[in-house]
């Protein structure tokens, strides 16, 4: 009998890596075969929120290396999210505008959704496999009208040549967690960990809180629907990120008031890291983004260079979560001029290899399903599939966000109770 | 200087002048660049002026607005209403927004809305600070590039503060007029001027670097980031970057987003406060002839080919520099082996001349010593002279002085001379001899008779040098019509059993100083320059000289040589027809004198034996058909010709005249001949001349015109003037013509010559002999003094010149100089008697005539 199964078990694993085998050469590029004429001239333009995106534009560069003539160009849109809908129908209208997910379902943004063209067509010929799964929002229709070309997470920058110091590993599990952290504390280390405190918005305590409450309602499915109609039901869901947010406050590992000392979410976070004596640092991967450019304007970084990574935040014993959200979504104006060769570039953009290329210049987390090729991003490759939270695919509402960033926040600054906050949902 | 050196030099040389050229060419581009960079960054300050006035112009429409608004304080409706009238340009449009709200109203409805004028900047930020908006007409208002909030065009906007009344109120409230106007217009006007930067970029940035208007390939929002992007470079130099370029103008290099090297040019927006104008373009766009690899490869290949062959060229001269080293180190070798050959071989007969003289002083009483040793001492004189003799032709041969001095003379009698000249030496050596003649029709030819004699002795006195005792020499001279006119061939073929020669020395035999045999270690002698002066001759006289030999076995020369016919010919030869029997073992001679007899008239019956003779005259005489005469040669197998004569005589009892040919001197068998009854002699070769004197002599019917041998009496009584300033000569040619009961008298000068000449009788002197060199007047003037004297007899006296100046062309100046002949000193008694009988007889002639 024993022989039996473990013959079955045996083809089974035979027959799963075989599977994966398939997978992983489904996911393999193909060289980019140009469709039209590669002296085609004509102009596409992007339109996105970004003040730059030189990421883009060095794709732009890698494109005009096929079709030297096309003239790409990016341009930020003032109050993006009000004049998007506008700029669709000016004279200025773009091919490529950048969509989110939060746009779904938002009846200002009808008119935008209208002119986005439905990019999973076989005919374009784009290669989706390549996207992570969880990062692509259908509609209705099952149609893809905006692909995610960046992602973003929740986690901490760890500065491992102090971990390597003292000779610690970076923590996987919460136990591994409070042990780095005393540690660092006996070292010296008054405050193990950091993050922006000063106001709500990117607060290390929205971005401890926010995986955990994702998680919880991700387990309860009757749960996310009351926590996206803000029914003050559904604060109890909070209930458990919120206290292991204050447990992480309560022990001291993070130092509030020394937090505050960082006077904007991006920046000054990263600037502060670079100083080379904070072992972690809490943040989303659009504060990592910019690390790369500001190692040079760091004097003690550029003095005393240090190797970092970005990690998940381990607040249960099982270990941290890997929220897995499109940060930046291309969607394309199928009313804008030139359309074919703006689908010819993104079916261009739209591979392993030049997505990776622009996460690694923007310094952003791929949305390809190889997060090894960054260093900084790797450890959320280790992230085992069953603790991967999408939250777009989930369902999970912009509202939503706002309340449990506010009730963290609040929370963590001494200003409400747990208790206070989890009633309170709905009315942040 | 070695080969390695050579190359190494001329490799250096030539990437020196690469290198220079790249450096130089480098630094043609460099000024042309930075004289590309100049016009543009020129251009850019035009460019600037441009938009400058643009801005100005715009600026000043915003501010005619305001001051009609200002001035009749119009409410929002009235003044969006007023700009609505008066604004022309389609696409510009202009909005009032009040200062506190931030909203206000647009000239131009919303899209999809057009009846919805109005307009929001909450969210927008750019009036949120209006600190940038100077009082109106002090500066350009312009504001950065946006978003239209009403059409979502990316605009740009001229502002200035105005006032406009509230409609509720009446109370005047601040507000902001934007004359707006959309990118894509501005960007279709600011078009750069100049075709040569087409591929240009025109952008505008603040003071804090973010763009105004972005060319396409300025990336980032910021140029100081993109600057900082794709350069390396620290805040500090960014900061000092930031502040050149939005306060000064110039350019900089800088990469762009593809790491090309670009050319940035900057100027300050005079009217615009803290604006600057760029100006970008790629280094490679810029009009700058940087393909001088061309040149710099066409210098390359051109030195590397002349290298290659100025290369080659060294080597083929190296070799033929070489060879000709190794030719003049062989020359050098053979002179020197020459010289010590020369030393040896003069060395040689002087020593039997001084050792043998030596010995004869001492033995003076003994008279047959004293006549041996003579003869050896003229031998080994003989042999001196003719060493000396080459040495000097061959001095005329190498200096290319080597002339011709033709005359008319006999070739028979050279032939003749020939055989004579070298029977003692073929005795002496016992070698076979044969001299065979053939056709040989014509007997006068005019060409230089000294030369080709010496041609002939040459040639022939190798073979009988190299011939070993025993051996045999065969001479075939043969005359053959020759393709010139007036010519005719003749054929000299001189054949041996020597020793040979190998193939070595056949390649280099003509090359003077070249022997086969060194005489040092062998006791021919030569000097080795024979050949080569033959051969030169032979050339000379535009002949063909062949050799065919084989070392042991013998070797054969043929010369061949066209000679021009003599004018004078003897009379025509030819007998009375008759029978005449012609007996020679040798058939190849047998049958030349058949022809040659033939030719004379005769009828020739012949034999090679004695006894077949024998036979023949035997059965002439039963008939009654006696030979007119018998010729017989006298060595023969079975009888020689002296016993076939006398049993001719006794036992035929006949006598019929015989003539008895021979190819050596009869001397030895004179005697017994002519006991046996012998008429004749006759040597080989049997020329037509000879035999025709021969047997015209011998049937008695020739005047004897043969000069006798030895018989020298007609010239005793002679009194001949010597002009000779040596004693020693002087002494030796008295002495010898007093031999021969000549007299002579001395002048020790030409001039002593000339006062004796002009103050003896008439007839007093037959002859003068006149050396050439001589003090206070030379032979040749004295000469030609002769000639001028106004006596006849004295201009008329033959002058012989008699000298060591043996050269050819001393032989013409002689002749030249009016004188009748030459003698080579030293001299030869009987040549100098011949030439003595030759003045008396054509003296007598003239005095016949």
């Amino acid at each position: 009998m024993k022989k039996i199964i473990s013959i079955i078990l045996f083809v089974c694993t035979l027959v799963i890596f075989t599977a994966c085998d398939g997978i992983n050469a489904n996911n393999e590029d193909k060289p980019f075969e140009p469709s039209y004429d590669t002296n085609t001239s004509c102009k596409i333009t992007v339109a996105g929120s970004y003040d730059n995106f030189e990421a883009l534009e060095a794709e732009f560069d890698r494109f005009n290396d096929i079709y030297p003539n096309v003239q790409l160009s990016y341009v930020k849109l003032d109050d993006y999210s009000n004049t998007i809908a506008t700029v669709l129908e000016s004279k200025d209208k773009p091919n490529i505008f950048f969509s989110y997910a939060g746009m779904v379902g938002n009846e200002s943004y009808k008119s935008v959704f209208e002119h986005m063209e439905n990019l999973s067509d076989s005919s374009l010929n784009m290669n989706l496999n390549c996207i992570r799964s969880g990062l692509i929002n259908h509609d209705e229709n099952g149609n893809v009208l905006m692909i995610p070309v960046l992602s973003r997470t929740y986690g901490m920058l760890v500065n491992k040549d102090l971990f390597k110091k003292f000779n610690l590993s970076i923590p996987t599990t919460l136990e591994e967690l409070n042990t780095v952290c005393e540690t660092f504390k006996t070292k010296g280390y008054e405050s193990p960990m950091m993050g922006y405190s000063r106001k709500s918005s990117s607060c290390f305590m929205y971005t401890l809180a926010y995986p955990m409450f994702v998680v919880t309602l991700a387990k309860n499915p009757e749960a996310l629907a009351l926590a996206n109609a803000l029914n003050p039901a559904a604060g109890e869901y909070m209930r458990p990120a919120l206290e292991a947010m204050k447990q992480i406050i309560d022990k001291k590992y993070i130092d509030i008031n020394e937090c505050d000392e960082i006077a904007d979410n991006y920046t000054k976070v990263i600037l502060r890291f670079f100083e080379g004596d904070v072992p972690m640092m809490i943040c989303a991967g659009d504060t990592v983004s910019g690390t790369k450019k500001r190692e040079s304007q760091s004097e003690a970084f550029k003095n005393s260079p240090f190797d970092y990574t970005f990690a998940p935040i381990p607040l249960t014993e099982e270990g941290g979560y890997f929220i897995d959200s499109p940060s930046i979504e291309f969607s394309v104006n199928k009313y804008c001029d030139n359309l074919d060769m703006t689908n010819e570039f993104m079916r261009f953009l739209i591979s392993n290899k030049e997505l990776n290329n622009l996460a690694s210049i923007k310094r952003l987390l791929t949305p390809t399903k190889d997060l090894s090729f960054d260093t900084i991003y790797a450890p959320f490759g280790q992230v085992p599939s069953d603790r991967i939270v999408s939250p777009e695919v989930l369902g999970v509402l912009d509202p939503l966000t706002v309340q449990i960033r506010v009730a963290a926040y609040r929370v963590g600054k001494g200003e409400l109770t747990i208790d206070e906050a989890v009633e309170m949902y709905g009315s942040f | 200087m070695k080969r390695i050196w050579i190359i190494i030099v001329n490799v250096f040389i030539m990437i020196a002048m690469v290198i220079f050229v790249i450096l130089y060419s480098n630094d043609e581009n460099k000024s042309s660049i930075k004289r590309q960079i100049e016009y543009f960054e020129n251009t850019t300050i035009t460019m600037k002026h441009i938009t400058e006035n643009y801005l100005e112009g715009e600026q000043r429409i915003c501010d005619v607005w305001t001051h009609y608004i200002n001035s009749n304080e119009m409410t929002i409706d009235e003044a969006v209403t007023f700009i609505r009238t008066s604004h022309v340009q389609p696409n510009a449009s202009a909005h009032i927004v009040f200062l506190d709200t931030l909203t206000g109203l647009s000239t131009k409805g919303r899209n999809g809305d057009l009846n919805n004028y109005s307009v929001s900047y909450e969210r927008i930020n750019l009036l949120n600070d209006v600190s940038w908006i100077s009082e109106i007409g002090k500066s350009i208002n312009v504001s950065r590039a946006y978003t239209n909030p009403v059409n979502g065009e990316q605009s740009i906007a001229f502002c200035n503060k105005v006032n406009v009344r509230d409609t509720s109120t009446g109370d005047i409230k601040n507000a902001i007029l934007l004359r707006v106007m959309p990118i894509a217009e501005l960007e279709q006007k600011w078009v750069f001027p100049k075709e040569e930067f087409a591929s240009a970029e025109l952008s505008m940035i603040d003071d804090d670097g973010d763009y105004i208007i972005k060319g396409h390939s300025f990336k980032n929002s910021n140029l100081f980031e993109f600057y900082r992007s794709y350069n390396d470079v620290d805040n500090l130099t960014i900061d000092e970057l930031s502040k050149k370029i939005t306060s000064s103008t110039g350019s900089i290099t800088m990469l762009n987003s593809r790491g090309e090297e670009c050319i940035l040019a900057y100027t300050s927006i005079s009217a615009s406060k803290g604006w600057t104008l760029l100006n970008y373009i790629p280094m490679k766009n810029l009009s700058v002839n940087t393909e001088n690899w061309l040149l710099i490869g066409f210098i390359s290949v051109g030195l590397f080919v002349l290298f290659v062959f100025d290369l080659a060229v060294m080597i083929i001269f190296n070799k033929k520099l070489h060879l000709a080293a190794k030719e003049a180190a062989a020359a050098n070798k053979s002179k020197t082996d020459f010289l010590s050959t020369m030393s040896h071989d003069i060395r040689t007969p002087m020593n039997a001349i001084i050792g043998l003289t030596a010995i004869t002083e001492k033995k003076l009483n003994d008279t047959k010593v004293v006549e041996e040793n003579l003869h050896k001492i003229t031998q080994a004189s003989n042999h001196l002279l003719t060493l000396i003799n080459d040495i000097l032709d061959i001095s005329k041969v190498e200096s290319g002085k080597l002339s011709l001095n033709p005359q008319t003379f006999s070739i028979v009698e050279t032939a003749q001379n020939l055989v004579n000249l070298f029977q003692p030496m073929v005795k002496e050596k016992n070698i076979d001899f044969n001299f065979r003649v053939g056709n040989m029709n014509i007997d006068y030819i005019y060409a230089d008779q000294l030369r080709i004699n010496q041609i002939y002795i040459n040639i022939l006195s190798n073979a009988i040098k190299y011939t070993e005792p025993g051996g045999s020499v065969s001479v075939d001279m043969r005359q053959e019509e020759s393709p010139k006119p007036g010519y005719v061939r003749v054929v000299y073929n001189v054949a041996d059993t020597g020793i040979g020669m190998s193939k070595d020395y056949l390649a280099i035999m003509y090359q003077p100083f070249s022997r086969q045999i060194d005489s040092r270690v062998n006791s021919i002698q030569g000097t080795g320059l024979g050949l080569a002066i033959t051969k030169q001759m032979v050339d000379l006289m535009e002949g063909s000289i062949d050799c065919q030999s084989e070392q042991g076995k013998g070797t054969t020369f043929t010369i061949v040589l066209d000679l021009p016919i003599a004018d004078k010919q003897r009379d025509e030869m030819v007998l009375d027809s008759m029978d005449v029997l012609i007996v020679d073992d040798d058939r190849v001679c047998l049958e030349t004198a058949i022809e040659t007899l033939k030719s004379l008239g005769v009828n020739p019956d012949s034999t090679t034996s004695g006894i077949e003779a024998l036979e023949m005259i035997k059965h002439r005489h039963e008939i009654g058909q006696d030979y007119r005469i018998v010729i017989l040669d006298w060595k023969m197998p079975d009888i020689d010709g002296v016993e076939t004569i006398q049993r001719i005589r006794k036992d035929l009892d006949s006598n019929i005249p015989i003539l008895l040919i021979s190819a050596y001197d009869w001397t030895d068998i004179e005697d017994k001949a002519k006991e046996v009854g012998v008429n004749g002699f006759i040597s080989k070769p049997l020329f037509r001349s000879t035999l025709y004197d021969k047997i015209n002599e011998i049937l008695g019917t020739a005047s004897k015109s043969v000069e006798p041998q030895n018989d020298y009496s007609d010239l005793e009584g002679m009194h001949i003037l010597v002009t000779e300033d040596n004693d020693i000569n002087w002494e030796i040619i008295s002495n010898m013509l007093e031999m021969y009961n000549i007299t002579t008298e001395r002048a020790e000068n030409g001039r002593i010559c000339v006062e004796k000449i002009k103050n003896a009788k008439k007839g007093h002197y037959d002859l003068i002999f006149m050396d050439i060199q001589m003090p206070e007047m030379n032979g040749l003037d004295a000469t030609r003094y002769i000639r001028a004297l106004g006596d006849s007899y004295d201009s008329s006296i033959p002058i012989i010149a008699m000298t060591a100046d043996a050269f050819a062309e001393n032989v013409t100046e002689c002749l030249e100089a009016g004188m009748n002949g030459h003698i080579a000193k030293p001299i030869d008694i009987k040549l100098v008697l011949k030439e003595i009988r030759k003045i008396k007889e054509d003296r007598k002639n003239e005095k016949n005539n």
